[in-house]
């Protein structure tokens, strides 16, 4: 072990060691607590910088969610985005925000995230009213995530959200609208049409989740063994 | 100002120095084992290899030691070790530079070895992302062999790609490099027709060597040698050629430089090795060839064999070929599993690029480098929140994209994201 050489001295020298240790140690624990937390807009330019945070504020009062609004923003100052388009994002970010909520009330931050996502792609606030009724256990993250990218791709806005919807309401799973989305991206990458891609896959769809422990109505087949 | 202020400023700027705050490093690691047979009259004659490396990287620099022993009969003999760090810049315009420290020892027989130091720095230019040329120089400082002063290394290459490792015939990468080395070594008076014989200053600090020269440090003893600038450059061109699980390496080299400095069977050299991926982890290994001398390293040229089993893998050198691949369609897969407590691990499968990162509301839009776990398998655990996420992957610093396999929308920054579903007790898709 290294012990230097004024450590071994008795006395005042002993203090000034335990007097610089304890400072030295307060500092360091001081530190990661104490330091303020980077500013993640730095990076703007000050105009910028100031309209972004205004519009922090305003979602901040309208009791909307900040966190997708600043991942906008950071989103755009990773891909070395100009600064008003960075602005112009998060601010149309907080309007889907602000339709989301007014068609959906009060529901879950990432929920009502995802359904901003789906009227910044092209759907109608309209037809996010579907989605209005709570379902006890049931989460429309998928949903609403599925909706998104089938707009994305090319099926009319229309097309999807209608059979987005209608499934929603027959009380599709997760796993139903991930199939169903599946199977339109391949019919897509293959070179069909996403309209129709989508009409030929909603028709194999099933109308109802298989959830239901009744058995069906009805005469039966007898299993083979 | 006396010792005590100074120890205690030390200590002081030492614990305020901060810890670098989401150190993106890995370690990766590899090991060799195999059937290995040489012909130079020092090793033994077959022996079962085992080459252990280990690997930490860091965004900008890259810490790798890796050592070699061989098994024979019964014994166990180290056969050589290096340490090394390298240190690249950003890429600006197509042009990066390059830092690499080596210090490394080589033991050719049981009991006497041969160290060496050398630094070197480079620059790379790339050309359209699928060529480009680099040069660079340096120093190497070689003890106990018969080079008695440090070595100048200069050497300069191109490198060509084309194809990709996914693409029908696959993708070869072609580089031609010309490296020359410069330094004072001993020779013997023996040796005639060299305008550089110097016979009056032979060092006296030398102390022990092996292999082949201890006759000329008997002659050094006996006050019959001298010390002779030598030169000598290598011409070696390498095709690597990678299709599906199969690796193809062949290279072949000619020496430059007159009869003292090149000896015969050094002259010429070519080798191949072939490896075949039998899963992400494990690879069969097989080649042989010609090697030539390593006068710097005091080892003979050497004709050697083997066959063996590679576990895990190391990636690509950064320093070997500024690889910058097309990015697009490289990513087979992508898929995110449930970790520990609270993280999610991100898997993605894509093959022949050096890195690859991710982004997303998650890491606050800050890029997060993956850990190379398999040939083309990358790995990263990262803390995830259940909910939607959007993210974007990049392979060897091009753009960002949506990952495969994701649902997608336009990001509104050019270009799109993938939305991850993230549940409460499940992975994403």
């Amino acid at each position: 072990m290294i012990r230097l050489a004024f450590m071994t001295r008795p006395g005042r020298h002993r203090r000034l060691v335990s007097t610089v240790f304890v400072s030295v140690m307060t500092i360091v624990a001081a530190g990661p607590s104490g330091a303020q937390e980077p500013d993640p807009l730095i990076k703007l330019d000050a105009n910028s910088k100031f309209a972004v945070e205004l519009i922090l504020d305003s979602a901040k009062v309208e009791k909307l969610p900040t966190q997708p609004l600043m991942s906008r923003a950071l989103e755009g100052i990773a891909k070395k985005a100009d600064g008003k388009k960075i602005v112009d994002a998060v601010r149309k970010e907080l309007g889907y925000l602000r339709t989301a909520r007014s068609v959906l009330g009060g529901v879950p931050d990432d929920e009502l995230t995802a359904a901003a996502g789906v009227i910044e792609v092209g759907a109608k606030p309209a037809q996010l009213a579907a989605f209005r009724t709570r379902h006890k256990d049931r989460n429309d993250l998928a949903a609403f995530t599925y909706w998104a990218d089938l707009i994305t791709r090319g099926v009319p806005p229309e097309d999807a959200s209608s059979a987005i919807a209608k499934l929603w309401q027959d009380g599709a799973d997760d796993a139903t609208f991930y199939s169903l989305w599946k199977s339109v991206n391949s019919d897509i990458l293959q070179g069909l049409n996403p309209g129709a891609a989508l009409q030929n896959r909603i028709r194999e769809s099933p109308g109802r989740a298989p959830t239901s422990k009744t058995p069906p109505e009805g005469p039966q087949e007898p299993k083979s063994l | 100002m006396n010792e005590r202020k100074v120890a205690k400023l030390v200590m002081t700027l030492a614990l305020l120095v901060p810890a670098p705050r989401g150190l993106a490093a890995q370690l990766v690691s590899k090991v060799e084992a195999g059937q290995y047979s040489v012909s130079d009259g020092v090793l033994p004659l077959s022996a079962i290899r085992f080459a252990p490396t280990i690997q930490f990287e860091l965004p900008r620099a890259t810490f790798m030691a890796r050592g070699a022993a061989l098994l024979s009969d019964q014994q166990l003999q180290l056969a050589d070790g290096i340490v090394s760090g390298t240190f690249t810049s950003p890429t600006v315009y197509g042009v990066r530079a390059e830092m690499i420290g080596n210090a490394s020892r080589a033991l050719d027989d049981r009991s006497l070895g041969t160290d060496q130091v050398d630094v070197q720095t480079r620059v790379h230019v790339l050309f359209h992302q699928h060529g480009g040329l680099w040069f660079g120089g340096g120093v190497a400082r070689p003890w106990r062999v018969a080079v008695i002063s440090s070595a100048d290394v200069t050497d300069a290459g191109l490198w060509a790609k084309v194809g990709n490792a996914a693409a029908k015939f696959g993708g070869a990468t072609m580089t031609a490099t010309f490296t020359n080395f410069s330094f004072n070594k001993i020779a013997s008076v023996h040796d005639t027709g060299s305008a550089s014989l110097s016979c009056a200053s032979i060092p006296s600090t030398m102390s022990s060597t092996s292999g082949g020269i201890r006759a000329l440090f008997s002659e050094v003893s006996s006050g019959g040698a001298c010390e002779r600038q030598s030169r000598f450059g290598d011409l070696e061109g390498t095709l690597h050629w990678e299709w599906s699980t199969v690796e193809l390496t062949a290279q072949t080299g000619y020496r430059f430089g007159d009869s003292y400095d090149v000896t015969a069977d050094s002259r010429r050299w070519s080798s191949a090795t072939a490896t075949i991926w039998l899963t992400d982890r494990v690879a069969f290994v097989g080649g042989g060839g010609r090697q030539p001398a390593l006068p710097l390293r005091g080892l003979p040229s050497r004709t050697f064999g083997m066959a063996g089993l590679e576990l895990a893998f190391l990636p690509i050198s950064k320093g070997a070929v500024p690889v910058s691949l097309p990015h697009a369609i490289l990513v087979k897969s992508f898929e995110v599993r449930p970790g520990a407590t609270g993280t999610q691990k991100i898997v993605i499968h894509v093959g022949g690029v050096e890195t690859v990162d991710v982004m997303g509301d998650f890491s606050d839009w800050s890029p997060l480098t993956l850990v190379r776990r398999g040939r083309d398998l990358w790995e990263l655990s990262v803390p995830v929140s259940p909910g939607m996420h959007r993210i974007n992957v990049r392979v060897d610093g091009g753009p960002w994209m949506a990952p495969p396999g994701l649902p997608t929308v336009h990001g509104g920054y050019g270009g799109d994201v993938g939305l991850m579903i993230v549940g409460e007790d499940r992975s994403g898709h």
